[in-house]
């Protein structure tokens, strides 16, 4: 039942974009085809829908951690830029060191540097009563400058010639298993970081504090859930999620970083988190599924010659068909008239 | 006046109006009457036009209403109060007084300084007009601005949903004082209760609605309170409240000195002194605002006092979870409704802490214990996994109350707990404090009901301005403590 409305907003969004198509003059059958062919027709493109999910993975859980605790963390994408930047600038110094110790240091650099990022909002919310959704957004927009001033300045590959990092040492990187796919252990490290997630929010007390905080902050403080420190708790393990998709990128991907590192891996973390339903191991799925949109929607570039902003489109007729079932603009009647119906249901 | 004709609503399977004829007069208090869930709050959703009926009309004056338009009713002259103010928290009173007048296409700076004189000629104090959010505002504070911002409509028919549950007494005269002034002006005013001595007090019509049927329409001269209350509940009315009268003599379980607490710009409780023993009801009566809140969140250790001292069986300050509190805004603070019922159970310190093991939740404990105090407490649900959104008032109320006791407290402390619960409910729940009294439980109750204050405990003080003075047994009648609520006695 709590998976109906994300899959009919899913299917009605596809219709949506099939009905725009047709009217376009383009047959939705190619683009369909193509889109899915693109994201699962072969073992590469397979594997590569798998590997574009992977920072959605990360930035997914992230924000699904935050929105759990009602605290808006729209700053995935910096907390992202600032771990890629951390792993990159402590992954270039590691080429002595044995490959698994390497890559832990390089990986906790980059959540570490993602947490305190998101930790310094919930510091400001905590301490000072600053809106988190302000904080967070405007670090993003830091995180950017940070990463631009790092890639012409201190980590500036060797020769000078190109505003990009070195690579990292060849310890601290992912090993591919197959290649020519990409795929890696941070995919593994993903699914591990789901099933903690679920197993925190959902099974520990501190979880349930996190959710009660987040459903009614009022009655948490009441019965004296420690409610200031239930946000440090849940902005910085989002942060250091956040920060984790950046340094794992850094670590099995590119290997090293650049101006316009991440193409929204943060933002789309919210398309992702909404439409898992806040719900870790969902997010899994979403993660895949919103992948798959961005690898398959590149294959209609390709064939169909048609611009892969038609990913976009589709995220964002879903999110807004989601808000719409969520607040009752197509069946539930209005807040007023529910209220009128509560007291019939008594006793 | 207003007329209804063969009204009826369903919702799914449950029949909340069968064919209701409902008629009032001008100038007439039309009082209706019924326990929760008999429809009153349907009909009025109807006739105010935030509901529609499934079959039937609304006439006001012989014209047939819009069904279904707030705003053609308001045009039209019905202003409905509703039973938990919805007031915009982060506007002033003045905003929000100026907001009810947008909806009738009025001036609003007109209507504001018109309200702002009818409430000097009701005596109706308003806290803080221009500056400040109504957020601070209290329950009677929050009742009173709305109820005026009705007024300043200028309404043919005004519909007052249970307005007087947050009034003290001394409010409350004045109020029915203000209902028949209503009257005089021609308009009519349906006011709606569960409260028969108030109805029969004021009321030029009675009538009576029982699982959404009107079983009974008569003026006050013509029946009686009992017959009133058998025509609500529909069987012989519920047993009058009997007190366990026999307070134990054992030393002082829980001993307040001096207590103060300060809060930003005000001192909310200045020097609370009280002795409770165990196997008592201790009642404290007083108008909302006068440091009861403040009371009830220093005794859960929401706030630490400033000064003073808190003392449970000889030691200072009480153990975690000794002692057991209820607050009063049932869905905004004791619950959390979107969550399940065994959840809100682990609101409890003490259950979150036994129902875990190495900071991992105790999932089947906790649903086991759920399970059996679902069976215990009456609480009508089908299972611990429903959300407690999906309870009644009442259910709700008996959750609260059986997940405090389900902490084995030593303490008590209950605040409004009856507060929009019908006949039957109350009953219930009232049963419960007793019963734990009675095993030798000291119960702290909180209440603005001087009715419930004066059956059920055993000591009773009044709490004003932040003092709390115990009252004399002689003193315990309903008059004398209104006084009292009103800081006069102190």
């Amino acid at each position: 039942m709590a998976l109906a409305k994300p899959c009919a907003a899913i299917l009605l969004a596809m219709v949506l974009v099939a009905t725009a198509l047709a009217a376009l003059g383009v047959s939705p059958g190619a683009v369909f085809g193509a889109l899915l062919n693109g994201a699962f027709g072969s073992w590469l493109a397979l594997s590569d829908s798998i590997v574009k999910a992977m920072p959605l993975i990360f930035t997914g859980l992230a924000v699904s951690v935050a929105f759990t605790g009602a605290l808006w963390n729209i700053g995935a994408e910096g907390q992202l830029l600032m771990g890629a930047m951390a792993a990159c600038a402590i992954g270039i110094k590691l080429a002595d060191w044995p490959a698994p110790l390497a890559i832990a240091l390089t990986l906790a650099a980059g959540s570490a540097a993602g947490a305190i990022w998101s930790g310094a909002c919930g510091w400001l919310k905590v301490r000072h009563g600053v809106n988190e959704v302000i904080s967070t957004i405007m670090l993003n927009y830091v995180a950017i400058e940070a990463v631009s001033w790092a890639v012409h300045g201190p980590l500036m590959e060797p020769t000078r010639a190109l505003p990009v990092s070195a690579p990292i040492a060849a310890a601290a990187r992912f090993h591919h298993y197959w290649p020519p796919s990409q795929l890696n252990g941070g995919l593994l490290l993903a699914v591990v970081c789901a099933i903690a997630c679920q197993a925190w929010i959902f099974h520990t007390s501190s979880g349930f504090e996190l959710r009660a905080t987040g459903k009614n902050a009022r009655a948490s403080a009441f019965f004296r859930i420690p409610v200031a420190r239930v946000t440090m708790l849940a902005m910085t393990a989002s942060g250091a999620l956040a920060g984790m998709a950046g340094a794992v990128q850094v670590c099995a991907i590119t290997n090293r970083l650049y101006e316009q590192f991440s193409p929204g891996w943060g933002y789309e973390a919210i398309a992702v988190a909404l439409v898992a339903r806040l719900n870790p191991l969902a997010v899994l799925v979403t993660a895949l599924f919103f992948g798959a949109l961005d690898n398959g929607s590149q294959a209609v570039q390709r064939v169909l010659g048609i611009s892969p902003v038609l990913a976009q489109v589709v995220q964002a007729i879903v999110i807004f068909l989601l808000l719409a079932f969520d607040t009752g603009v197509f069946w539930k009647p209005p807040a007023a008239v529910s209220r009128a119906m509560e007291p019939t249901a008594d006793a | 006046m207003l007329r209804t004709v063969d009204v009826s609503r369903r919702f799914g399977r449950t029949v909340a109006l069968e064919a209701v004829n409902f008629a009032t007069a001008a100038g007439e208090i039309h009082a209706v009457l019924g326990e929760n869930g008999a429809g009153k709050t349907t009909l009025m959703s109807i006739i105010a036009g935030h509901l529609r009926a499934d079959r039937g009309e609304v006439l006001l004056e012989g014209h047939g209403l819009r069904p279904g338009s707030a705003s053609a009713a308001i045009a039209a002259g019905i202003a409905l109060v509703h039973q938990s103010p919805l007031l915009f928290e982060r506007f002033s009173t003045a905003e929000n007084l100026a907001v009810g007048a947008l909806a009738d296409r009025r001036r609003p700076r007109d209507t504001v300084s018109k309200a702002f004189a009818l409430a000097e000629r009701l005596n109706f104090p308003l806290a803080d007009r221009v500056s400040g959010s109504v957020e601070g505002f209290s329950m009677s504070a929050r009742v009173r601005l709305e109820i005026l911002r009705a007024l300043s409509l200028e309404p043919k028919v005004l519909i007052l949903d249970e307005p007087t549950a947050l009034l003290s007494p001394g409010e409350l005269a004045g109020f029915l004082d203000l209902l028949r002034a209503l009257r005089s002006n021609g308009r009519s005013v349906i006011l709606i209760t569960h409260k028969l001595a108030e109805a029969m007090a004021v009321a030029d019509r009675i009538t009576v609605l029982r699982a959404g049927r009107v079983v009974a329409s008569c003026r006050p001269a013509e029946t009686s309170e009992a017959a009133l209350g058998a025509a609500m509940v529909g069987q012989v009315v519920p047993p009058a409240i009997i007190a366990a009268r026999a307070a134990s003599s054992s030393a002082s379980l829980l001993r307040i000195d001096d207590l103060r607490l300060a809060l930003p710009g005000r001192p909310a409780l200045q020097g609370i002194s009280l002795r409770l023993n165990g196997g008592e009801i201790f009642g404290v009566a007083g108008v909302d605002g006068n440091g009861q809140t403040e009371l009830v969140e220093v005794l859960a250790g929401h706030h630490y006092p400033t000064a003073g001292r808190i003392e449970l069986a000889g030691v200072s300050p009480p153990g975690d979870g000794e002692i057991a509190v209820i607050p009063q805004n049932r869905d905004q603070d004791a619950l959390i409704l979107d969550m399940e019922l065994w959840e809100n159970l682990l609101l409890a310190g003490r259950l979150r802490r036994t129902l875990s093991r190495a900071g991992f939740q105790r999932r089947r404990r906790a649903l086991d214990l759920c399970a059996d105090l679902l069976g215990r407490f009456q609480i009508r649900a089908p299972g611990p996994r429903l959300k407690a959104a999906a309870l009644s008032g009442g259910h709700r109320q008996r959750l609260t109350i059986a997940r405090a006791l389900a902490t084995s407290p030593k303490i008590l402390v209950a605040h409004d707990i009856t507060r929009g619960l019908d006949v039957s409910a109350t009953v219930a729940v009232h049963r419960l404090l007793i019963d734990f009294a009675a095993q030798g439980g000291g119960v702290l109750l909180f209440s603005t009901d001087l009715d419930e204050i004066v059956a059920l405990c055993h000591r009773v003080a009044v709490i004003a301005r932040g003092r709390l003075v115990e009252v004399a047994p002689g003193d315990r009648y309903p008059e004398r403590l209104g006084l009292l609520m009103a800081g006069a006695g102190s």
